[in-house]
């Protein structure tokens, strides 16, 4: 759905980063690995995977969900752990997120990516799998 | 070289907004800026990966360093960028 789009001006006017954001099926479902790499930041909310060029990229599960100090959400990996994309990383029910009053939109970002280097985003539904930006 | 010490007092610590906006004003300089934890080996504060790695918690002390130019300043706004509530 875009980045603009996000109901939190920290990802829509794109401080954290360019990238995307996943508007996610209404039903209990796992969130993966963006990339390859090490998973060096993991929160229930929210977490951070770095390649081996070093470049990394954030997935952020619903918004201002840190505020539900990981209810409802299971840890399916763990910090310093390698994994390859596409793997599952959280359990959560967006489902949940949003009849708690919260947006459970999912912003993918390029951390430290220039603006203009994500390109090629992708629009309409998306399946795991999906190649959802180009970062050059 | 100038430094700050800072204790985070946002609930959500140096994440999110604080952690943005922190590493957005550190960009503009033209110097190195580092930002660690009390003890900690320091990291480069413009970049959002290395600040949001270090993941500064509520009530957690950091140390912003940097020397240059008009670095007092910078530092003075990213200490209070950093102890805001």
């Amino acid at each position: 759905m875009g980045l603009t789009a996000v109901p939190d001006p920290v990802f829509s006017q794109l401080m954290v980063g360019p990238g995307t954001a996943i508007d996610p099926r209404r039903e209990p479902g796992e969130a993966v690995a963006p990339i390859d790499g090490t998973i060096v930041k993991l929160h229930p909310h929210a977490f951070v995977v770095v390649g081996d060029d070093g470049r990394g990229v954030l997935v952020h599960l619903g918004i201002d969900t840190v505020q539900l100090k990981g209810e409802g959400f299971t840890l399916l990996a763990a910090e310093g752990d390698r994994v390859e994309a596409g793997r599952p990383v959280v359990a959560w029910d967006p489902a949940a997120v949003e009849a708690g009053g919260r947006s459970p939109v999912c912003p993918v970002v390029a951390l430290d990516a220039a603006a203009g280097a994500v390109t090629a985003v992708a629009e309409g539904g998306v399946d795991v799998g999906d190649p959802l930006f180009q970062w050059s | 070289m100038g430094e700050r010490k800072v204790t985070v007092t946002s609930e959500v610590g140096l994440h999110a907004r604080p952690a943005a906006t922190f590493v957005q004003t550190a960009a503009k300089a033209a110097f190195d800026v580092t930002v660690a934890k009390a003890g900690g080996k320091p990291v480069n504060a413009k970049s959002i990966l290395s600040v949001l790695a270090l993941d500064v918690r509520q009530n957690e002390s950091i140390v912003i360093e940097a020397e240059g130019e008009g670095a007092d300043e910078l530092l003075d706004r990213l200490a209070e960028i950093a102890s805001a509530p």
